[in-house]
Parts: C-alpha cells; structure tokens; sequence
C-alpha cells in the first residue's frame, strides 16, 4: 500500500475516482432479482388487482372494460391515499397475533398446496401436510385505508402463527430488521415487542408472518416455503 | 418529470457498491446497504423531477444508512442466527493489491463522522457534482464543500505513516457543530 498511498489531498480524489472494483456477483444477482421483480408487479394487468376477481372471468372482459378497472384501481388507491392515517408494521404484525374471529379456510381444490382463500389472488399456503401446521382460524381488519387477511395456523404442540397479507398495491413500504435471502426473495426479520416478525412481498403485497415465542428461523422456513410449486 | 426505470438502476451497482462500502467501512455492510438502498427504491414506482438516478440514489442511501445506524443504535445486540450469516464474496476485485489498498483508505473513510464521510463518498466515490451531493445530502453547497475539505484532509493525514505524525488524535477528529448525523429531513425519504 505504502508505495500507492495517497499522500496530499489531490491525490487521494485521483485514487478514490480510479477504483474500479466491481459489486460481488452474488450482490448483483440479489439486485437483478429486485428489478425483476418491480418489473413483474408493475406488468400485472389491472384486473389482476381487483380484491376477489378471478383470472379466468376476468380475461373474458375484454379491452373495454380493462379501461373502466384502470380507472377503478386509481380511484381505490387515491382513496387508500386520501387522509386515513398509513397503515405501520407494527399494527399488521399485531394482528398476527390476535384472536381469530371466523372459521379457518379450507385446503384449496385446485391447488393442495394452498389454502381457498387469497388476497387480491395471493393465496394463503396449505402447510398441514409439509409442516403439520393446520389453519385455525381467520379474521379481517381494514387499518389505513388497507384490508389485512389474517390467517392463523396452529401445530400439534399448541403453537399459533398469523399469516397477514396486505391487499393492495404497492405494499407499504418497510425498512429497517435484517434482510436474509431465500431462493431469490427478501425477507425482512425483525423484531416488535419481544415477538420475532418476518416481512416479505408476494406479487406485490406485503405479508407478514408471526407468533408469540417463535424463532426466526422457524418463521422463516414458513414464510419461505414455495406454495407454487407442484408437488411431486 | 420522468419516472425512473428500474432497468436502468443495474448499471449503478458498481458505484453504489464503492459507496456502500466506504460509508460502512466493511463489505459485508456495503452488500447489505446497497440491497436495502434498492429494496427501498424499487419498492414502488418512482418520479424523477429531473433528477439523475444516481442522484436519488444517493439520496436514498444516505436515508438507509441513517436509519440503519438509528435503528441499530436502539435495538440490543444479539448475536447472528446461523442461517442469516452469508459468506462473503471471495473476489471483489482483479487486482488483489487495489482491493487491499482500497480496504484501508475506505476503512479511513468510514471513521470520519458522518457528515465528512457522507460528504468525501458522494463526491469522490460516487461522482456527483458538489450541487447534486450538496442536495442529496440536504446541506448548502458551501457546508458540502467545507466537510468534503475537511474529510480529505483528515483521510490523508490518517492515512500518512505513524512516523510522519500524520495520524491525529481522536480528539482531533471533530464534528461541525450543527452536524446531522443520524436525522433524517422530515419527508424526505423517498
């Protein structure tokens, strides 16, 4: 170092302007990933965004009425938008752990993997069969203008867990907690009152995973489990 | 007025990742800044008023990395979950030499107080203009252009060997008085 070592402040700005060390590829992946990803949420289709619509009815809307569901999501977003206080991480991860106040859904027909209940068609993940965690139990907030779909799971040692998912999009934004990555996904750990919270984006919407005397690691491994994929 | 594409942010990794690191001093920090710092900014669609994306880049990591030392500062110290230490990329750079001369003046650099060091990377390691740093920065161009003097001065005094009586005290290494380290501009994270 000694021989290339800036010795006046001239020569310190040609120094710092000649690095050319480049990003870590893992590091450039990871960011690849991120702007597929915005990319991906910003192609979904309006009427993909409409809480309840199903693809297969909605493509058969055709072009004309694809201007009118722009036109709604607008109108919902500015509303979510206009005045009602935004809704924080603190108040959906505390909903995780809240009583149910309906019956739990059942495992979807179409997709074992996955619970008959979604938001805005990101579906709840069937996890009894992998992990042995069963759904318990449901209940649905509106905080800040945004709807917030709880579902809580329960395992054979009397453990809860909430599964929340945000409706609407662009999630709220999150910052702050560790990011760790699995299979090319964000997760954002962190902790709120003692009680570990993982965060994440699903096509979008936030969701948040917690429950009382859980581990991050334990969290994770749900959060994280791919309800996509076909099981073999 | 345009909005910024997300496309075009992967050619500023590089840079941004220079910056990460002399701000954290570390590389392993420097990956995850800069993850946050995209994470953020790509968290929603963004609107340029004429600005250049690495303009609000910066801007976007000198909020992360306020936060991230404000959150850090309140939260107790645990120790790392097996599963979230990632090991660290084993080639940063084709010139094994430059990287290690590089580790130490960024190290230099990232113990300067925030205002200096926020000041000497957005200059001389990111690259913008006095003007754009002194904006993305929410300081006045001659506040910049006084801490970006004062940081050089004291990266190539630390830098010099012990022999000369280059490297100062701690005590010498001082903080301008209204420095705004730590605190954020209300609104302004985009």
């Amino acid at each position: 170092m000694s021989q290339h070592r800036p010795q006046t402040e001239s020569e310190l700005v040609d120094y710092l302007q000649s690095v050319d060390v480049r990003a870590p590829d893992e590091l450039q992946r990871k960011v690849q990933a991120l702007i597929a990803d915005s990319a991906r949420a910003r192609r979904r289709p309006p009427w993909a965004r409409i809480r309840g619509a199903r693809p297969a009815l909605a493509f058969k809307l055709g072009g004309a009425t694809t201007a009118l569901a722009a036109v709604a999501v607008v109108l919902v977003l500015a509303l979510s938008g206009g005045g009602a206080p935004a809704l924080t991480l603190r108040e959906a991860s505390a909903l995780t752990l809240r009583a149910a106040t309906m019956a739990p859904p059942a495992q979807s027909a179409g997709s074992p993997r996955q619970l008959a209940v979604a938001v805005d068609g990101v579906a709840f993940p069937y996890w009894e069969d992998h992990f042995g965690w069963r759904a318990s139990g449901t209940r649905v907030d509106r905080i800040g203008g945004r709807t917030i779909t709880t579902v809580f799971y329960t395992n054979g040692r009397g453990r809860r867990v909430g599964y929340a998912i945000v409706a609407g999009t662009p999630a709220p934004a999150v910052s702050g907690g560790r990011i760790v990555w699995r299979e090319g996904t964000p997760f954002r750990l962190m902790r709120e009152n003692g009680t570990r919270i993982v965060t994440w984006t699903r096509d979008g919407h936030l969701c948040v995973v917690s429950g009382k005397g859980m581990s991050g690691a334990t969290l994770l491994r749900l959060a994280s489990w791919n309800d996509d994929v076909v099981a073999a | 007025m345009r909005t910024l594409d997300p496309q075009s942010l992967s050619k500023h990794v590089d840079r941004l990742y220079r910056t990460a690191w002399a701000l954290c001093g570390s590389r392993e920090d420097a990956e995850d800044l800069v993850q946050e710092t995209f994470a953020r900014v790509l968290a929603r669609p963004r609107v340029l008023q004429g600005d250049d994306e690495l303009y609000y880049l910066m801007r976007v990591l000198r909020n992360t990395f306020l936060t991230g030392r404000r959150t850090a500062s309140r939260r107790p110290v645990t120790g790392a979950e097996l599963e979230d230490v990632v090991a660290a990329d084993p080639r940063p750079t084709s010139r094994p030499e430059q990287a290690i001369e590089m580790q130490e003046v960024y190290a230099t650099i990232a113990q300067l107080p925030d205002d200096f060091r926020l000041a000497i990377v957005a200059v001389d390691v990111l690259g913008l203009s006095y003007r754009e740093a002194a904006r993305a920065l929410r300081v006045r161009e001659a506040t910049l252009t006084t801490r970006l003097f004062r940081a050089r001065k004291q990266v190539v005094e630390r830098l010099a060997p012990a022999s000369d009586g280059g490297r100062p005290s701690a005590g010498e290494i001082q903080r301008e008085g209204n420095g705004t380290s730590g605190v954020l501009s209300g609104g302004g994270t985009p």
